[in-house]
């Protein structure tokens, strides 16, 4: 969250409602479950850490605001940020292990657990589609929902996989 | 109930070395009108095979099949011929146009065979172009369009004569992503307008949209679910917002 | 190099596991190298007996024969002058045995209530150095008036020893029969010939013949130089003043040649109908080749992982067919060899049994070429289209891609066709060369059933007209040549419809399965399996429409041609009629055995692959 709050005021110093805007306008209808507080907890925190400065800015018939704006580290905190090119969870770790626990212990039948796990992304995969379908075509929103679809989708074909290897052991 | 395909221990056996294959096991399966079954499966689960006996492309060795509650299993290759043109529609992963026609002359087939005049099927052919959003293509030949049109020809050609039940068999398999999104939208648009339809597929997208699922495995079916709204869009989204661990 | 030899490895186990094309491909090109081969066996199978006879009888070297008509003034001293002037060749060094000089004498004889030229060639009783007649029955010359018939002519009279004939109106006992090879065989060859003895002459000159000529005959030391010989003495052959008269030097060879007009004219027959059929085998050739072409190239993926073109695969298979046409000549000289003296042996010219002439070189050699060159010429178009294409694709379909309808076609769908007939006839328009090919080999088809059955009326006609005076007889042998001819072009039309119905099947069989997808996609749409096997005889009967409309006229044009610019008689338009009507039924019978064949397949399979 924090970086993501950084990059956003990279474009120019804002409040942290603007902030809010942005980011809700980014992630399309995901916005909507986005937790208002998170972004001033965050906001204070990076303060905190000498990344951005509060200026409070007077307004007429409003109580003052604050406005906030990246320092000289926090724009190379940014950079630095952008660069990166380590991507988040490659692995869908839990399930696998979860797995491979319920054989081993026999608290499960494995094949079960995978048809399951299954129906429920297709389930969620079902409501994505019809949050896409709401979206306009070209907003970032639906590419964001198209990202969380192929990665559902390949879940899913991971899970045949898996499928296909447990009905393989039991049937050996 | 009204159903549109009843079907009773279907068996469909092949010849090979040894013992002959069962590529169709023993299905029960049965289609209510108004709605989408999807059948997924691994590749060579005889889910293609069921789906060529549910519309009579092939014969079933033993087992019952009722279409609209007639009695098929036993028809000659003409009845079936005659049945198909008013009571199913087919939708291929090939598409299988008639190359030598364009894509208007190729949705009017269905209409001609059943006997319609040549006016009445170029009009109802030219609606339905119009509705799913082809017809600046429709004086085309197939090699002139793109994958996702030819699907879309494909599927109005299925649609023309409104058949009891459309048959899809793999129907974005040789679609890129966003015709296969296209492709969606339309079946989407069919299941709101009770189209009974029965997609055999292996895309978790289009398995997705039906109201109920089949799984198929070795020739028979194993499992069968109610695919309704079970996820809230609430829980969806809020692991679409979760931004990494971070505060 | 090592990748020539893995295509040609997989050419023949292509070969082993579907042979049927390569063996239709060698059946047509064996019917136009069989009927080759009679026509190579048959010229000159009249050869051999009668160098037999040649040599029992002493046969001539070299013939100086002399023709004038009767009663010309100064005639008869340009006789005696020619008579001195011919014995100078006697005296000619290489000279080994002269015969004659043999007087002449031109008249009438008796034959089957009517009369015909006759020959009486005068001879004292021998024996002779040159041209020792060979008697087969009797005897030869010797007391009383007894005449000696040539073997043709007692062959038509159906005469032996003992029997009489009618000379000049007067009856003569025979005598003998004998074979000679200074006159070719009656009734072909004209005059008739008898031998008789000076006095019968003398008594035949009192009943009214004349003299017409002598002939005087010589053998030399070796026979090889008898056209040498006769270009040394050319100036024997000058005439002097009388045109009609003539004087001639022949050798040996040139007789011999001379001598079987029947057989030559049945073999040239053959030879000219077999090239036809040659040309109409390339159309089918091409068919087939491009087929095999075609599966073979369909594995060029595979094949260019290993390092073979496309254009070695051409190449192997280049040679493949080239085998399968060195096949074909060999099995259609040997049909030649077999067939030929049983056709030989109904000649009337034959001296004996007829053997066919030993397979020179030369003859392999034009039939080789004549099945090289269809087989090549079949080759040339898929084979540059096969080198040239660098895509799979178009090569698998093997079709160009479709043509939009053109008005005619949307023209014919209005007019209420029903949609099989619709359907067939898109199809046929989409590839008017597969289309005007079938229809050009069914068209020399139909022209030749055309021509037999003008030439059967004509024949009909000719039975039925009085003969000339003086040739009955040879009329009527005549005739039966004709009927040989008739039989053998009504036997050639009847191999052309047996190349058409292959050729037909074969084209119906690859349309059928160019068309098997499309029309596995009709059934699934509805279409019953009898409307698609509808749909696929109505694409293939434009060429059978285009043959009878074409052939009718063509088959006109060249009896005319023939005939020398008769009309035809009255009854042929019925049976024109017939054959309009006849032909695209059996067509469309043909045509829909391979179509509904195919519709027996199922259709799922079709549907399943792209």
């Amino acid at each position: 969250m924090r970086d993501v709050i950084l990059s956003l005021l990279a474009k120019e110093p804002a409040h942290g409602y603007e902030l809010r805007q942005r980011l809700m306008a980014a992630l399309g209808p995901a916005g909507a479950a986005l937790n208002p507080g998170q972004v001033y907890v965050t906001l204070s925190r990076l303060e905190r850490a000498g990344l951005v400065e509060a200026k409070e800015v007077a307004q007429p018939n409003h109580p003052d605001k604050k406005v906030y704006e990246l320092t000289a580290s926090g724009r190379e905190r940014v950079g630095q940020w952008l660069a990166d090119v380590t991507w988040s969870k490659v692995a869908p770790v839990e399930f696998h292990l979860k797995l491979v626990a319920a054989a081993a212990a026999h608290l499960a039948d494995s094949v079960a657990l995978v048809d399951a796990q299954r129906l429920e992304l297709l389930r969620e995969l079902r409501q994505l589609q019809e949050l896409a379908q709401a979206e306009p075509p070209d907003s970032d929103g639906s590419l964001l929902l198209e990202g969380a679809s192929l990665r559902l989708q390949a879940d899913i074909h991971w899970l045949e996989a898996c499928e296909r290897r447990w009905v393989e052991r039991e049937t050996r | 109930m009204n159903q549109v395909i009843e079907a009773r221990g279907l068996v469909r056996r092949y010849p090979a070395e040894g013992s002959p294959i069962r590529a169709v096991d023993g299905v029960d399966l049965t289609v209510e009108a108004g709605e989408t079954v999807s059948v997924m499966g691994p590749s060579g689960c005889g889910k293609s095979t069921l789906l060529h006996l549910l519309g009579g492309l092939e014969r079933p060795d033993a087992g019952e099949l009722y279409l609209g509650g007639q009695r098929v299993d036993g028809l000659s290759e003409t009845q079936w011929a005659v049945l198909r043109r008013g009571s199913v529609g087919f939708v291929f992963q090939a598409f299988h146009l008639v190359d030598e026609l364009t894509a208007v002359e190729n949705v009017e087939l269905p209409v001609l065979l059943l006997g319609g005049s040549r006016r009445d099927a170029r009009r109802r052919a030219m609606e339905l172009l119009e509705r799913l959003g082809v017809a600046e293509r429709a004086g085309h030949l197939p090699d002139r369009l793109s994958g996702g049109e030819r699907q879309r020809v494909a599927v109005a050609r299925a649609l023309i004569n409104q058949p009891l039940v459309v048959l899809a068999d793999e129907p974005t398999g040789n679609l890129d992503s966003r015709a296969t999104g296209e492709i969606l939208r339309l079946f989407a648009e069919l299941r709101e307008a009770r189209q009974a339809l029965l997609i055999v597929t292996h895309d978790a997208r289009v398995a997705s949209t039906a109201h109920r699922l089949l799984t198929m495995r070795d020739g028979a079916i194993v499992a069968q679910t109610r695919l309704g709204a079970g996820t809230s869009a609430a829980a969806v989204l809020a692991s679409l917002a979760d931004l990494g661990g971070e505060g | 190099m090592r990748s020539l030899r893995l295509a040609g490895r997989l050419a023949a186990r292509n070969l082993r596991r579907r042979p049927g094309q390569a063996l239709l491909l060698l059946l047509t090109l064996t019917i136009a190298t069989g009927v080759l081969g009679v026509a190579m066996s048959l010229y000159g199978s009249a050869d051999q007996p009668w160098n037999r006879v040649w040599r029992a009888t002493d046969g001539f070297h070299v013939s100086f024969n002399v023709y004038h008509p009767p009663d010309e003034p100064g005639d008869r001293a340009l006789v005696e002058r020619l008579r001195r002037r011919a014995s100078q060749l006697t005296r000619a060094p290489e000279v080994v045995g002269v015969g004659g000089p043999w007087t002449h004498l031109y008249g009438r004889i008796q034959i089957a209530g009517g009369d015909e030229d006759l020959t009486a060639e005068l001879r004292d009783p021998g024996p002779y150095q040159v041209d020792q007649p060979l008697v087969t029955a009797g005897q030869w010359l010797g007391q009383g008036d007894g005449v000696v018939l040539e073997s043709g002519l007692a062959a038509t009279l159906d005469a032996a020893p003992g029997d009489t004939v009618t000379l000049q109106g007067r009856p003569f006992p025979v005598r003998g029969v004998a074979m000679t090879v200074s006159r070719g065989r009656f009734p072909l060859s004209r005059p008739a010939q008898v031998w008789v003895t000076p006095q019968t002459g003398r008594r035949l000159r009192q009943l009214g013949m004349t003299p017409e000529g002598f002939e005087l005959q010589v053998r030399l030391a070796d026979p090889a130089d008898a056209a040498a010989f006769a270009d040394a003495h050319r100036s024997l052959e000058v005439s002097e003043g009388s045109s009609s008269l003539i004087a001639f030097l022949e050798t040996w060879q040139h007789r011999r040649a001379e001598s079987h007009s029947d057989i030559d004219i049945l073999a040239g027959t053959l030879f000219a109908v077999g090239t036809l059929i040659a040309i109409l085998t390339i159309a089918t050739a091409a068919v087939l080749i491009a087929g095999r072409m075609a599966a073979q190239i369909r594995q060029v993926g595979t094949l260019k992982a290993v390092g073979v073109t496309p254009r070695q695969v051409v190449l192997v298979l280049l040679v493949e067919h080239l085998a399968i046409a060195a096949a074909a000549t060999a099995i259609g000289l040997g049909i030649g060899r077999l067939l030929a003296p049983r056709i030989a042996a109904t000649s009337v010219t034959l001296l004996g049994t007829p053997e066919p002439p030993p397979l020179t070189w030369t003859r392999v050699a034009i039939v080789a070429a004549v099945a090289f060159a269809v087989v090549l010429l079949g080759t040339v178009r898929p084979a540059l289209r096969g080198i040239r294409q660098s895509t799979l694709r178009s090569l698998v379909s093997g079709a160009r891609p479709p043509r939009r309808p053109g008005r005619l076609a949307r023209l014919v769908a209005n007019l209420g066709v029903p949609l099989p007939g619709v359907l067939g006839l898109r199809s046929a328009w989409r590839r008017p060369g597969r289309l005007l090919t079938n229809a050009a080999g069914l068209t020399l088809g139909v022209a030749m059933i055309v021509v037999a059955l003008a030439l059967r009326d004509s024949l009909e006609l000719l039975a039925h007209t009085p003969p000339e005076p003086g040739h009955a007889a040879s009329d009527a042998a005549v005739t039966v040549l004709y009927d040989q001819i008739r039989a053998i072009i009504l036997g050639t039309a009847g191999l052309l419809l047996l190349l058409g119905t292959i050729n037909a099947v074969i084209v119906a069989t690859f349309a059928a399965r160019d068309a098997a997808r499309n029309h596995a996609v009709l059934r699934a749409l509805g279409a019953t399996p009898r409307q698609t096997v509808t749909a696929l005889i109505v694409s293939q009967l434009g060429a059978c429409a285009i043959a009878v409309v074409a052939g009718i006229p063509l088959g006109l044009g060249l009896w005319s041609l023939m005939d020398g610019g008769d009309l035809p008689p009255v009854r042929l338009p019925a049976a024109l009629l017939l054959l309009a009507v006849a032909v695209p039924v059996a067509f469309a019978g043909i045509v829909g055995v391979p179509a509904r064949l195919l519709a027996r397949q199922p259709v799922a399979p079709l549907l399943a692959y792209e």
